[in-house]
């Protein structure tokens, strides 16, 4: 055990000091809680899995609970039901998950290079703009396109489409593959777009200009040189963003559950409302497979490249816009259209949506405040009253803030703490442990993760009583999945921060508790804060990861509204998810607004 | 063959003249620097020679090819005009080898593979990467860079070089050596070199000429030496040399007599400049000092004593006035002590005080004045 300590120390009065230690204290109390918040579950899920359940009885005759079984495995690969249960879906994810990445890769890079690269005018309003669809909840935009496409044939009223031009859609554009890997497109195109816009901001256009100087020519330069450079990124960027694409829970399940179209996020919540839970869980670990492929692939083929192919910016680094020439307006006026119909107009589907009195009549009688200030009135959407009168709502408003804040402030400090040891301890196998745990709920897709957390604390462990049901199981969820990047932060913040500062306090007699709330918080206050305001909104707009989870008394915003528009209650659901989407938006302002007071106070010190 | 004439070129970056009306003639082989503070247009330059910039107004020509004229509306890419640059950054390819690297334009000029190869191995084995050709740019020092970036020039053997601080990013030491082996390759290849650099002792030690701009103007143009003995005026008097030249104000004492003052110092500069305020350009080593003999009016403190290696540096202040001389590192002068000094009278450079600009010395009223 010693050697995991400080390794100058040796002999029983240092092991004393190391163990005294409060740094590491702290490292092996958060070692352990991690551990079971994050590891035991997959494994507990595992187990479930391969053991008889409690009610299994009815199924098979030999069922002794708790007993190994590989029942549940054979069910969902080889039984008469897997193809529906395992491979359709299976099927289904991949194809819409491939299809959304490439689209929102494609959409993503040529914006990228359009804001880093070009002379395009309006990039400073325009960026914010086509970050929008992946700020708002994915879910609005699958609402906003049941609003155009919805199709009675299915069920319903009819969309905006038919209403415009007489005839239904085709059934393929409202549900199935196609509207869902749209949808899952432009809320993810932003996503690809940040990265690529961070590569494509590191080139040195010297590079492409000594290229210019050989004589190669524009073409030429960008088939050989920026391409190539810019591609480990790209690589990157397409397998991070199918990895998050599969884990998509809500949208796909709104735009393809009506048509009978299941991806394996949706098959596990399916599943979990039949009670099928083993096989759920089943599900539940294909889907954490195929992350952990994912990312995997995305270390071993880009990994080492990005390394190796780190751009060198030393000195006279320069970045030089291209000019676009006569293109400069017609590309300007393409990328602003592109981005109101991506960005804006999912809100103002929405926004009109939740002002009509029948869904599905346009008109302008047809117009009412009702669901937003009406009372209750048992004509119109079975008696629910208004989103401001309603106490469901009101009480999911209130939760979904507590949550968020909650959430992020202890996800922040926490993540600090590890990332301090992480930093300060690098040599510490245990510290570097730490880190690696910290960093795996990363690799759940957010759906497999809650359902984990469904069997976890279901019964009393020890001193912890059940916490199924109870706002401190959400509350724990929400942290520890957003400890991967609180943590991240963290460390870019104190990195940032001279060990020397630390040790001028430390020789004035400072304590590590004192130093830690004294020098280290305050001087990363400015990142952590960011941090924090980014885990707010994200917390905010989470629906998948808590789905599961939620009981009458815990509802926030984003289940409520989920749970609307399952019943049908299609104005009341999209009243708030636009709530949600405002309130996320403010966030996103909140923390622009941080960002650019940050940027004065340092320009401020550099004059 | 490769001369290059610049005339009239202009260019601005919104209101702002990055270059104002610069014109140069450039030798064939020479090796010219451009010096000047940051900011003064040195890197627009050398981007407009490259092609890299658009200037607006004036002409380009490279031989006996016109490559840009605003009037005739040429700009010739820069692709097309047979020269070779080196970037600050080096701006290394980091997806290639070292051996694609400098391969690149090799394979633009499409040259058939066992020539290449051929020229490849001789090109890194001059710079001394035989060994290396496979590495990335990432995996290699800097010094090991900047030779790549070398390479990548040399390899098509263009006549025109074009440098941007190439060795700015190196260490005191190994810029010397690199100076050394820069020199070396550019004089092999006989190409036209157009270098630009802050350091001073690069441009004085590398070039057959300096060329040193302000705000975008050229100030003077002339070989390292004379730059040094006379600088055309008070800006480059004060911008070259280490440690600065003394640059002191005078006064006429009156209209027909060589000699001037300013309270503190009075000063027979030999001739008669006919000028009422002139400003004295006087080189660290043009002031000699002795110990104080005679106990007199004109004696000037130490308030500085700075050893530096070979040489001292000594500061001397009297009044308001502020001088610094270099002297023998063996000389004994120490903090306090009132010294005798003397000038050097043929050395100094005679500025008018109004304008800034050299006051040429006629040889005939000197020969009077004998
Ligand atoms: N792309 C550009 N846009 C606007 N202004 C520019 C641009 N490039 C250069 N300038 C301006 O033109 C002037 C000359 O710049 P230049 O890069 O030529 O200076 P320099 O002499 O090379 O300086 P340094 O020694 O610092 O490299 C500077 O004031 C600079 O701010
Ligand atoms: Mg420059």
């Amino acid at each position: 055990m010693l050697k995991f300590f400080d390794s100058s120390l040796t002999g029983s009065g240092k092991f004393h000091k190391a163990i005294t230690d409060p740094v590491n204290l702290v490292m092996l109390i958060l070692l352990v809680i991690l551990a079971y918040l994050v590891i035991w579950p997959f494994i507990q899920l595992l187990i479930e899995t391969l053991t008889w359940g409690d009610r299994d009885r009815r199924i098979s005759p030999d069922a002794v609970p708790g007993k190994f079984t590989s029942f549940y495995w054979q069910q969902a690969t080889s039984g008469p039901l897997s193809r529906k249960m395992l491979y359709g879906p299976l099927l289904n994810t991949l194809i819409t998950g491939v299809t959304a990445t490439i689209m929102a890769l494609l959409a993503g890079g040529v914006l990228a290079w359009c804001v880093v690269r070009s002379d395009m005018p309006g990039k400073r309003w325009l960026q914010p703009v086509l970050t929008l669809p992946y700020i708002v909840p994915s879910f609005a935009i699958a609402l906003a396109w049941e609003a155009v496409f919805r199709s009675p044939k299915v069920g319903g009223q009819p969309g905006i489409y038919e209403a415009l031009l007489g005839v239904g859609p085709p059934e393929w554009l409202s549900y199935g593959a196609f509207p869902i890997s749209i949808t899952l497109a432009i809320h993810y195109f932003p996503f690809a777009y940040l990265l690529v816009a961070g590569a494509l901001a590191t080139i040195d256009s010297q590079m492409e200009e000594s290229a210019l100087i050989s004589g190669a020519g524009r073409l030429m330069t960008l088939r050989r040189i920026t391409f190539p450079v810019v591609a480990p990124a790209f690589l990157a960027a397409l397998i991070l963003t199918f990895g998050k694409t599969i884990g998509q829970f809500a949208l796909p399940f709104i735009l393809g559950a009506p048509a009978q179209f299941h991806t394996v996020a949706t098959m596990v919540y399916a599943n979990l409302t039949l009670g099928l839970d083993a096989l759920a869980f089943v599900l539940a670990i294909v889907l954490i497979g195929m992350s952990l492929i994912s990312i995997w692939l995305s270390n071993r083929f880009v990994g080492n490249k990005t390394r190796r192919f780190e751009t060198i910016s030393g000195k006279g680094f320069r970045s030089r816009e291209i000019a676009l020439g006569g293109w400069r307006w017609p590309i300007f006026i393409a990328v602003a259209l592109f981005a109101f119909v991506v960005g804006i107009l999912p809100l103002i589907l929405l926004g009109v949506q939740s002002i009509m009195l029948i869904d599905g009549f346009y008109g302008l009688e047809n117009l009412t405040k009702h669901f937003w200030v009406g009372r209750s009135n048992p004509d119109i959407a079975f008696g629910e009253p208004g989103v401001l009168h309603n106490n469901i709502i009101l009480g999911a408003t209130w939760n979904t803030l507590k949550l968020a804040f909650i959430s992020a402030i202890i996800a922040s400090v926490i993540g600090l703490v590890i990332a301090y040891i992480t930093v300060r301890r690098a040599h510490n196998p245990l510290a570097r442990a730490l880190d690696q745990i910290a960093f795996i709920p990363f690799l759940f897709p957010t759906i497999a993760f809650g359902a984990m957390y469904l069997t976890l604390f279901a019964e009393p462990v020890g001193p912890i009583p059940a916490l199924y049901g109870t706002f401190t199981l959400l509350v724990i969820i929400s942290v520890v999945s957003r400890l991967p990047y609180s943590v991240k932060t963290g460390v870019t913040a104190v990195t940032q921060i001279g060990q020397e500062l630390e040790e001028a306090a430390e020789l004035a007699g400072a304590s590590w508790v004192m130093r830690f709330r004294r020098i280290i918080m305050p001087l990363s206050s400015s990142g952590v804060l960011s941090g924090m305001m980014v885990s707010f909104v994200g917390v905010m707009r989470e629906l998948s990861l808590i789905v599961l989870l939620i009981t009458p008394s815990t509802r926030v915003l984003m289940t409520v509204g989920f749970g609307y528009a399952e019943e049908g209650l299609t104005q009341l659901s999209n009243a708030l998810v636009l709530i949600v989407a405002v309130l996320t938006i403010i966030g996103e302002l909140i923390l622009m607004w941080i960002g650019k007071g940050k940027m004065a106070r340092l320009r401020e010190k550099q004059s | 063959m490769s001369k290059i004439y610049v005339r009239n070129l202009t260019k601005t970056y919104g209101g702002l003249k990055a270059l104002n009306n610069v014109s140069l003639d450039i030798e064939s082989g020479e090796f010219l620097v451009l010096l000047g503070p940051s900011g003064c247009g040195k890197t627009t330059l050398l981007r407009c020679l490259a092609g890299l910039e658009t200037p607006d107004e004036g002409e380009i020509i490279m031989g006996e090819k016109v490559v840009f004229s605003a009037a005739l509306n040429i700009m010739v890419p820069p692709g097309k005009r047979n020269l070779g640059m080196v970037f600050q950054s080096y701006a290394l390819w980091p997806h290639m080898t070292v051996r694609d690297n400098v391969k690149f334009g090799l394979d633009v000029l499409k040259t058939p593979t066992p020539v290449a190869n051929t020229r490849l191995d001789d090109v890194l084995g001059d710079v001394g990467l035989g060994a290396l050709g496979e590495r990335y740019p990432s995996e290699l020092s800097g010094g090991q860079q900047q030779r790549v970036a070398l390479a990548r020039l040399l390899a098509t053997q263009p006549p025109i070089f074009l440098m941007d601080e190439p060795l700015s990013n190196l260490d005191a030491r190994l810029r010397m050596d690199m100076r050394v082996e820069l020199k070396r390759f550019q004089s092999n290849a006989k190409a036209t070199t157009v270098y630009v650099t802050h350091d001073q002792t690069e441009a004085m030690t590398m070039s057959t000429r300096v060329v040193v701009m302000k705000d975008g103007e050229i100030q003077q143009i002339s070989p390292p030496d004379q730059l040094y003995r006379q600088p055309e005026n008070t800006f480059v008097a004060d911008f070259v040399g280490m440690p600065r030249i003394n640059l002191i104000e005078l006064t006429a004492e009156n209209n027909v007599s060589p000699c001037y003052s300013n309270g503190d110092l009075s000063l027979d500069i030999g001739w008669v400049p006919g000028c009422s305020h002139i400003t004295v350009g006087a080189r660290p080593e043009d002031i000699s000092i002795k110990d104080k003999t005679v106990s007199g009016e004109e004696n000037f403190k130490i308030s500085a004593v700075l050893p530096n290696g070979p040489e001292t540096i000594v500061q001397l202040t009297r009044g308001k006035t502020t001088l610094i001389t270099r002297v023998s590192h063996d000389s004994k002068f120490v903090e306090g002590q009132t010294v005798d000094l003397s000038f050097n009278v043929n050395a100094l450079n005679i500025y008018a005080t109004k304008t800034g600009s050299l006051i040429m010395r006629d040889p005939v009223e000197d020969l009077k004045a004998c």
